[in-house]
């Protein structure tokens, strides 16, 4: 069964003279790591953001093509159809943080899904186990190293049960501990049967990946 | 763990009831017992006060020269600095600059309160009195970039000297193209994170549908009925005494 | 004249009372490349803060090339040491990279034709020509980088500090970066760098310090 089908994807941005993603034709399947590289300017967080909707939602362009998320044309998808099947982590951690404890901010995903609250307090309790930071619920994401607070911006995307994660380039901030600890993560997510896509330019971060894309 | 264990919307109407009674009441002597209590309720509520009134020593200058300033411009009373003919500072002057500073204790002291609840709290606060998600959130996550601008600002104003321009020997005329460049970066940056922000929020679903849910709900306490009771209380006898 | 930089007997605990150095002693030789690495929160940044003047220690003194820096404005210092923060879009201030170059000199009010000329000669070495009436903020982390650099150049110090310079960047931009510590290392400008990156320290080191908790746990000459 494939978590993603991309036919055809064309995307130029709306103040830009050329594509920067022509025809791009992929498939991943369930529980399939994905590895996309490529210079920078190669169109790796475009495609990250025409996966995840972004594009055409937020970002204006001009966009042909189709992305099926497993088996739905993302089009067709209300946002809360596409959160609780396909989540992103992004770079920079600082502007994916902005609750004042750790609780709060995994509660953000699921309280805008509507989701009941001992249901959202059971999902708490089941992530904090699995990233090892249960001393740390009522902590302030701010104090923390960049390597946790990538795994709680992780985490907080993990709430909302996705069963495809994009990984953009989550890595660039870090240092060498905390890779290690976001490495063990992902690997753990992909036994789970998680589909992982991984954008990254350090071969070093993407050695678990099955498949590499080069853009 | 909640550093204290009221309800934020007490501390709400605790604060509005001592800013309100700071506009209503003139009279010094009034004043000064409402800044004492309200200090009182500060301290026994174990805000920040200390790293506040610290923060605040900076502004201790702008605030007694906008107090005196004030007071040059009121020409009534018996004046008790004179040049010649002119009166420059009256006893009613002093009378209320004294006045002014008083009313601005007691509004620090008292939004001092708020600072023992998170930002979570407040928001949720607000939302269970009505008000809509949204403007409490915004309210909020401007709260929580606060700091990171502070940050911000002050490594600029640092980059700025070590390029060789030392903000102390500009002239007055020079400074002000002297913060546009530092207000440019700032805008800059403040609408790149907005953006990054937003991104991130839109794909944890907010506004996915026109209600949410709160993990953490509110509920008054007996002690919060007890203060809440107490200070309307304390009003009413005010207001009928006085 | 001494070409070093000297922390000497160093103590410096934050305002909530954390101790970050407690008599600190460190000597550098401005004609060499330094390199620091250690965990975060080891005392990195706080250390090129306490040497720029940014931050004062409660204890101890600090010279720079035989001048007590208590004595010396930020002005001043910036004129000796370039320092480029690890986040460059907190020292980037106008709307074209060509400006970003040259308005403090001329803000100043030195020599139009003089800084112009300095100004064009620092585009070309750091590849930054066609980027000239670029928005510095809309620029690559790389490209703000090496713009960072080439603007602290425009006051000609003697020794630069980079933080994390290498943080975010791929490796194709990473040789630029290291071509630039080329360029650097041709005009006898000794540097000091925050690094994690181990092929990046391999090869441009002379010095490695490692702090942790505020203290040296090995200093190596390459």
């Amino acid at each position: 069964m494939c978590s993603i089908i991309v036919k055809n994807l064309s995307f130029k941005y709306k103040n830009s003279d050329e594509k920067i993603l022509n025809n791009i034709n992929l498939q991943i399947d369930k529980g399939q790591v994905v590895a996309i590289i490529g210079k920078s300017g190669s169109g790796k967080s475009t495609l990250c953001n025409c996966l995840c909707g972004l594009i055409p939602r937020v970002y204006e362009g001009e966009y042909s093509g189709e992305v099926f998320i497993n088996g739905v044309n993302i089009n067709n998808m209300d946002l809360s159809e596409i959160v609780t099947n396909i989540g992103i982590i992004f770079q920079n951690p600082s502007t994916q943080l902005f609750s004042p404890t750790i609780e709060d901010e995994l509660a953000f995903g699921p309280e805008n899904l509507c989701v009941d609250r001992d249901e959202i307090g059971k999902r708490i309790d089941k992530i904090l186990k699995t990233i090892n930071m249960e001393d740390y619920r009522y902590d302030n994401p701010n104090y923390l190293s960049g390597g946790q607070q990538q795994l709680i911006s992780i985490a907080s995307v993990l709430m909302m049960e996705p069963k495809i994660i994009v990984c953009d380039e989550i890595m660039s901030w870090v240092d060498e501990e905390g890779k290690k600890i976001i490495k063990e993560l992902l690997l753990s997510l992909k036994k789970e049967g998680k589909a992982i896509i991984i954008v990254d330019h350090d071969m070093e971060n993407i050695k678990l990946a099955d498949k590499i894309i080069c853009l | 763990m909640n550093k204290s264990k009221i309800d934020p919307r007490t501390k709400l109407l605790l604060i509005l009831i001592l800013s309100t009674l700071a506009i209503i009441y003139k009279q010094l002597l009034f004043l000064s017992l409402i800044f004492i209590i309200s200090v009182l309720i500060a301290l026994l509520m174990r805000s920040n006060l200390k790293s506040i009134v610290i923060k605040l020593k900076r502004l201790l200058g702008a605030i007694f020269a906008i107090a005196l300033i004030q007071s040059f411009f009121i020409k009534a009373g018996t004046p008790i600095v004179k040049i010649g003919n002119l009166s420059l500072l009256t006893d009613f002057g002093i009378y209320k600059s004294i006045e002014f500073i008083l009313r601005l204790g007691i509004i620090i002291s008292s939004c001092s309160i708020l600072t023992t609840s998170t930002s979570r709290e407040i928001v949720q606060a607000l939302v269970q009195l009505h008000i809509p998600y949204e403007i409490a959130f915004m309210v909020s996550i401007a709260i929580r970039f606060l700091p990171v601008f502070k940050d911000e600002m002050t490594d600029m104003i640092i980059a700025i000297q070590l390029r060789g321009i030392d903000l102390k020997k500009v002239k007055i005329k020079n400074k002000i193209r002297i913060y546009r460049y530092i207000f440019l970066p700032i805008v800059t940056n403040s609408l790149i994170k907005a953006k990054e922000l937003s991104v991130a929020m839109e794909m944890r679903g907010f506004r996915a549908y026109p209600h949410r849910t709160s993990y953490n709900i509110l509920l008054m306490s007996g002690l919060d009925y007890l203060i809440v009771s107490m200070s309307l209380v304390s009003v009413a006898m005010l207001i009928i005494l006085i | 004249m001494e070409k070093y930089i000297e922390l000497n007997n160093i103590t410096y605990e934050y305002k909530n009372g954390i101790k970050v150095f407690e008599d600190f002693s460190l000597k550098i030789n401005c004609e060499e490349f330094a390199f620091i690495s250690g965990k975060n929160g080891s005392g990195k940044t706080t250390l090129t803060k306490l040497i720029m003047g940014i931050l004062k220690p409660q204890k101890g003194n600090i010279h720079i090339f035989s001048k007590d820096i208590k004595n010396l404005s930020l002005g001043q210092i910036g004129q000796e040491i370039g320092y480029v923060f690890q986040f460059p879009e907190r020292q980037l201030f106008t709307t074209s990279v060509i400006e970003e170059l040259t308005f403090p000199l001329l803000f100043k009010g030195e020599d139009k034709k003089n800084v112009l000329r300095k100004a064009e000669e620092l585009l070309d070495t750091f590849e930054l020509e066609k980027l000239r009436n670029s928005y510095p903020h809309l620029l690559s982390y790389g490209e703000k980088r090496r713009l960072a650099i080439a603007a602290v150049l425009m006051n000609e110090p003697k020794y630069l500090i980079l933080d994390e310079p290498t943080a975010s960047l791929d490796d194709s931009r990473i040789v630029i970066l290291s071509r630039t510590l080329d360029v650097l290392r041709s005009r006898n400008i000794g540097i000091l760098v925050i690094s994690h990156n181990k092929n990046f320290i391999g090869k441009h080191a002379q010095r490695i310090i490692i702090l942790e908790g505020g203290r040296i746990i090995r200093d190596e000459q390459i």
